[in-house]
């Protein structure tokens, strides 16, 4: 089987989780015997066409032209990607992630009359709550679009499915449920270091590290933590922060107006040794999302062993059952988020628990085992193409 | 024999501006003598007999756009697929040609991945009606122009002012350029087009 994906993001060039799925669920279905070409993104500085794990990678750069806004550049790096699809024929079917690459998706496959499948990580409408102007609006019309050019649509969650389902007026029948997989490859990926960690850099003895990891923009609540780390009024807590985003400064001011600057601090990105180090040494780990499509941070909290703290929203209430591998807070709450934190830090053997049955139930979210079920949504949407009389004639 | 398929944003019924009675004008006098597909954006998707051309409307699929930019992106996945429709309908084709910049890219998107030559009819460049390139909005057209241009095997010149400026602006060698003096058909002659 022969499969074009579409990814705006791939390694080395990765912006968010989106570009890691791409990258996991390619090389394991190579390792099945599929034969997968990316068309992604290249800043210039990577390979315009390489092999890496059995997944062949072609790069366009969209840089060549010049845009005045992002989505202006995303639709070039869309036109650049159709262009470049040729290098890529014969295929046997498309697989599109997110708008990002849409109409480069559409595009293809009127021109070469295969089968496109979707998978559609999030949504403008859950990511903004309300469709604002005319820039989300068009993202919001290309999101329907590729909803309903595609043959069948890939969620991660089921409460993607049904956002998928509400927002973009996706049938129920062409979504299929897949989960995303977890791999633990921080403390081997890029910029692994030999240097031992110091925990005593982050938190003094008998102090305890609750650690956020991700992006820091509204969807994600990080000001529901420096919020809760206020309502605890606690010393002996230290704070966290790992990623980076637009609310970097705003947060470092709330921290400030809020008296508690000294127990947040804000790494940006880290090393992955360094942030698999900062999972393992976490006596909590918390993602006070707003909106989590599926939460595989959490997913990567849980494989080193840290307790989970997650608000019930989203894919990461599907992920997590409260009081057995995780704990869930009221979402959006921050007199929530905090009353949960106290009863954790309280509690040695609840955490305990937690961590070993966290750790336990990731053998429900594997690369392979995600790798098998799309597989398996290949076979079935070729064999209804093979089935029907759309086809290239040319 | 294989079709030359016509991709505008515009044509009778469907105008926006004065490239659609152009086209009226010059279309269906080089039907009689060559096959013509038409794509055109319409109200649904179709195939009409009309002037000589089987015409492929193409609807539009989304409502919004921050500006013409975007909605020009957007517009030319339509007309591609109006365009698929003509090329898998025939069989293929033996040329593809498009009427300036804001519908180039659906002809470019379908000769890059067919191989079918691609000829692009340029009426006014950006660089005339922008008076030059003030803003990166305008950069960013002259960008898909010269984009277009350069995946040109034909570039027709529908003016004077026109031929001036792709050579002056685009750099469009002089091999590429025909002056489109003549009849539509007389152009398509000199691109070795088969009647």
């Amino acid at each position: 089987m022969r499969i074009l994906s579409l990814a705006w993001e791939y390694p080395p060039h990765v912006v968010g989780g989106l570009g890691r799925h791409v990258h996991h669920l390619t090389e394991a279905l190579a390792e099945r015997g599929v034969e997968n070409t990316v068309i992604t993104f290249s800043d210039g500085t990577s390979r315009p066409v390489e092999t890496v794990g059995g997944v062949r990678v072609l790069r366009v750069n969209p840089y060549s032209m010049r845009y005045p806004d992002f989505v202006s550049w995303v639709h070039g790096l869309n036109l650049l990607i159709t262009e470049r699809a040729k290098s890529a024929a014969p295929f046997d079917m498309i697989h599109v992630h997110d708008w990002l690459t849409a109409t480069s998706g559409i595009a293809l496959k009127h021109i070469y009359r295969r089968p496109l499948v979707a998978t559609i990580h999030s949504t403008e409408m859950g990511r903004r709550v309300c469709l604002k102007n005319d820039t989300e609006r068009h993202i919001h019309d290309i999101e329907w679009w590729l909803a309903y050019e595609a043959w069948k649509v890939i969620c991660c969650s089921y409460y993607m499915e049904g956002e998928v389902s509400r927002n973009l007026l996706c049938p129920r029948g062409k979504i299929t449920v897949i989960p995303n997989g977890f791999k633990a490859v921080l403390s081997s990926g890029p910029g692994a270091s030999s240097e031992p960690f110091d925990r005593t850099k982050y938190a003094r003895e008998g102090e305890s590290i609750i650690l956020y990891v991700g992006r820091l923009v509204y969807e994600k609540g990080p000001h529901l933590l420096v919020e809760a780390a206020h309502r605890l009024g606690r010393d002996d807590l230290k704070f966290i922060m790992v990623g980076d985003g637009p609310m970097r400064a705003f947060l470092r001011d709330l921290s400030v107006k809020l008296g508690v600057a000294g127990r947040v601090s804000m790494l940006g990105h880290v090393p992955d040794a360094l942030l698999s180090s900062l999972y393992q040494s976490a006596t909590v780990a918390v993602f006070p999302s707003l909106y989590e499509p599926f939460g595989i941070v959490a997913l990567e909290a849980m494989g080193y062993g840290a307790p989970v703290l997650a608000s019930d929203t989203g894919g990461l209430g599907e992920l997590i059952r409260s009081g057995y591998n995780g704990m869930k807070f009221t979402c959006g709450s921050s007199e929530s988020l905090a009353a949960a934190l106290a009863s954790m830090i309280g509690d040695r053997e609840l955490l305990r628990r937690l961590s070993e049955n966290g750790r336990s139930c990731l053998g429900n979210y594997s690369w392979s085992g995600a790798a098998e079920r799309t597989l398996d949504l290949y076979s079935r949407v070729l064999a209804e193409y093979n089935a029907g009389s759309w086809k290239p004639n040319a | 024999m294989k079709p030359i398929i016509n991709i505008t944003w515009e044509y009778p019924p469907w105008a926006i501006g004065s490239m659609s009675q152009e086209l009226k004008r010059a279309l269906p006098p080089a039907a009689n003598s060559f096959p013509i597909s038409l794509v055109v954006r319409g109200d649904r998707d179709g195939l009409i007999e009309m002037d000589g051309m089987r015409v492929y409307t193409a609807a539009q699929s989304i409502r919004d756009s921050p500006h013409v930019l975007a909605h020009a992106h957007a517009l030319n996945i339509d007309l591609l697929r109006g365009a698929c429709n003509a090329y898998h309908d025939a069989g293929g084709a033996q040329l593809i040609h498009t009427h300036d910049w804001v519908s180039s890219l659906a002809g470019a998107y379908l000769s890059a991945n067919t191989g079918v030559p691609l000829a692009v009819s340029i009426y006014t460049t950006e660089t005339q009606r922008a008076g030059g390139l003030p803003s990166l909005f305008s950069m960013a057209i002259f960008d898909i122009e010269r984009h277009c241009l350069s995946r040109a095997r034909w570039v027709i010149a529908v003016n004077e002012v026109a031929a001036l400026r792709l050579k002056k602006d685009y750099a469009v060698p002089p091999s590429k350029l025909i002056p489109c003096r003549g009849s539509l058909a007389t152009a398509y002659k000199q691109m070795g087009a088969s009647r």
